[in-house]
This record gives C-alpha cells, sequence and structure tokens, in this order.
C-alpha cells in the first residue's frame, strides 16, 4: 500500500509543481513507483514541467466521468521506467470535481504504486481541499519571503484539522548569500516560525527555468544544486535518515569550476 | 541631521521580517482559532457569573498587542449597582 502525498502551500508560485515534478522524478529514479497527480483543474502545468503535454489523451474529469478508466488515463513518463501522470483538465474548474471524487481516485492509485504525489493549486478554497481530501501526508512548500511564510502556517492549520499527518516542510528557493548578508530569513528562522519538521531545503538555482523551458525535470541534470536538493528529499519521503546541510554559498573554487564548465 | 540619517544603519530586513511574522502568524492562528475561542469565552463566562454580576452582551475575549508581543484580554464589564 502506498503513501499519498498532497503539494500545497496557500501562495502560489512558491514551487509545488516544480517540486512534484522533481520528487517525482526523483522518487521513481530511486526506484519506486509513482504516480504524480495535477489537481490544479483549469490551470494545468504539471504536464508542461514534465515535458508529456503532447501525450494527454484522457485527464482525471474523463474518469470522474465514466470515459475511461483510471490505469487507461495514466500517461507514461518517457525518461524513468515506474513514473506516470494524471492530467487535470483545461475545459472544467475547480468546482466540478468532488472531494470524494479525488480521494476514490487517490484510494484506488495508492494500491498499486509506491509513492501518489498530488499537486495543489494555490488558495485555500476548493481546488486545495479536493488536491488534499485523499491524502494522508502534506509537503508544504514555501520560499523565504513573509507573505509566503505566513501563508504555510494557515495551510497547516487546515491541513491539521483535517487529520493530515506528518505535514512536512520544504524550503525553495534560499539564498545564502541574502541569508549572510541579512536579507533573507534563514533555514533556523523559518523552521522556528512555523511548528513544521524540515524534510528539506532548495536553494535558488537558474536550472530551474531551463529545465522547465525544456520540459526535462532538473533532477535529471545530477549536477544542479537544486537536483541535489531534490534527490535528498525524495530519499527522505522513503525513510532514509539523511542529514539536512545548511546550505552554503557557492566558494570561489566552484565558481572557477563552473566557469570551466561553462555551467556559470 | 538628514547626513547622520544618511550614514545610520538601516536594520537588517530578514530581523524585521522575523518579528513581523512572528506578530502575524500569532494573530492568524488566534483567528483560525475562532470555534475554541468562542467556547474558551462560554465557559468562562459560567464560572465568572457565579461570583459577579456582569453585562453579558459587553464580554469579549480579544488579542492586544503590546510592544512586541500579545496579550490574551478578556474583558467582562462589572454591572453597576441600579
Ligand atoms: N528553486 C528554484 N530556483 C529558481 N526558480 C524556481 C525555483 N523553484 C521554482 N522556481 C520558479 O518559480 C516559478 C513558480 O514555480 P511553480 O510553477 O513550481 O510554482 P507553483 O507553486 O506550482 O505555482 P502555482 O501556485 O501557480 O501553481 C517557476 O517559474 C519556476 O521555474
Ligand atoms: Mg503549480
Amino acid at each position: 500500500m502506498g503513501k499519498v502525498i498532497v503539494v500545497t502551500s496557500g501562495k502560489g508560485g512558491v514551487g509545488k509543481t516544480t517540486s512534484t515534478a522533481n520528487l517525482g522524478t526523483a522518487l521513481a529514479l530511486i526506484g519506486k513507483t509513482v504516480v504524480v497527480i495535477d489537481a490544479d483543474v483549469g490551470l494545468r502545468n504539471l504536464d508542461v514541467v514534465m515535458g508529456l503535454e503532447s501525450r494527454i489523451v484522457y485527464t482525471s474529469m474523463d474518469v470522474i466521468e465514466n470515459r475511461c478508466e483510471l490505469s487507461r488515463a495514466l500517461v507514461k513518463d518517457k525518461r524513468v521506467e515506474g513514473l506516470m501522470l494524471l492530467a487535470a483538465s483545461q475545459k472544467n474548474n475547480k468546482d466540478d470535481i468532488q472531494p470524494e471524487q479525488m480521494k476514490a481516485i487517490c484510494t484506488e492509485l495508492r494500491a498499486t504504486h509506491d509513492f501518489v504525489l498530488v499537486d495543489s493549486p494555490a488558495g485555500i478554497e476548493s481546488g486545495f481541499r479536493n488536491a488534499a481530501a485523499g491524502a494522508e501526508e502534506a509537503l508544504v512548500i514555501t520560499t523565504p519571503d513573509v507573505s509566503a511564510i505566513r501563508d504555510a502556517d494557515r495551510i497547516t492549520g487546515l491541513l491539521q484539522h483535517e487529520g493530515v499527518e506528518p505535514i512536512n516542510l520544504v524550503l525553495n528557493r534560499l539564498s545564502p548569500e541574502m541569508v549572510r548578508k541579512g536579507n533573507m530569513v534563514s533555514q533556523s528562522d523559518v523552521v522556528g516560525l512555523l511548528n513544521l519538521k524540515l524534510i528539506g531545503v532548495v536553494p535558488e538555482d537558474r536550472e530551474v527555468i531551463a529545465s522547465t523551458n525544456r520540459g526535462i525535470p532538473l533532477v535529471h541534470n545530477k549536477n544542479s544544486p537544486g537536483a541535489q536538493a531534490y534527490m535528498r528529499i525524495a530519499k527522505r519521503l522513503t525513510g532514509q535518515r539523511i542529514p539536512i546541510p545548511e546550505l552554503r554559498e557557492k566558494g570561489f573554487f566552484s565558481n572557477i569550476l563552473d566557469w570551466f564548465s561553462g555551467n556559470k | 541631521m538628514n547626513l547622520m540619517k544618511l550614514f545610520a544603519r538601516k536594520p537588517k530586513s530578514s530581523g524585521v521580517a522575523k518579528q513581523r511574522l512572528k506578530l502575524v502568524i500569532t494573530q492568524d492562528r488566534f483567528d483560525a482559532n475562532n470555534r475554541d475561542i468562542k467556547q474558551l469565552h462560554r465557559e468562562l463566562a459560567e464560572v465568572l457569573a457565579k461570583y459577579f454580576n456582569f453585562t453579558m452582551s459587553a464580554a469579549q475575549m480579544s488579542l492586544k498587542k503590546e510592544g512586541n508581543s500579545y496579550v490574551l484580554v478578556a474583558d467582562f464589564p462589572y454591572e453597576n449597582a441600579g
């Protein structure tokens, strides 16, 4: 029996879709069977971030309205074995799905897969409620800015109220240089403010945008700091104990290395 | 004077952010627990009613900011002798 984990945040644009795509891919790379579900009905994006947009025939709406069986609606990833996507309908809106319907889909999928990751839309309304309906666990994504952290606390309260447990925190887009200069709250500040267990810190990484442009999740490029961070989080999700390092700025030496490898 | 201002060190913005977040999250959590607060309000009123006469309709509970922290204020106006 697999785990259903909702990836959520409250505030928009903090990296839910990026995290879902990369953690789903990372889990499959370490041999797990994974389904990633796009629960952002009407504003789907997980398909393009994963580079699967041209292969979508059916969506979760077709499953709910009995036009297609669940197993047939899953799109196989091209690059990794064991990774599938269930796309969201673009023609519908968030109120066209009921929480029980999402729950039924998640229950069916967890019987045959190790992980089901649900990419939640922003906000605390019906879209979020649907995304969380079938989940037993949650990943709350935040960036180190005031509004994202505040919304993360709000969404945490709602998840706790629904009995979702554990709720783990992913701190995304941290810039060690800005923390050092005193212009960004630090990893320990965020953990102190939110009553959540930190499961990983993803640095600000330009490769994220490049990888989205290509439709190839970052974790396929093993050298990037963002990819390494996501790989570590995936391993922690499988129960491996890997300490969370305080992120460091790139030193003079690694900058030189980057320059030589054309990676600057 | 303006020159002084120019050279005075601005407080680090991360410290300001942390302080503001502490306050706003406390207030948000208080509001989110509104149902519990109402229950507490009812229970407090029951206990107090055994000892004092107060104007029930004017009683209220709130969170009040004092400097860098919040205090829970329970306001139960005492009934004036008729
Ligand atoms: N670690 C990172 N470094 C740099 N850019 C990032 C990082 N994480 C996310 N981004 C960028 O931030 C933007 C928003 O990311 P993403 O779409 O994953 O957020 P989201 O939470 O799913 O947004 P929405 O609420 O709209 O669904 C994207 O352009 C993405 O490339
Ligand atoms: Mg998204």
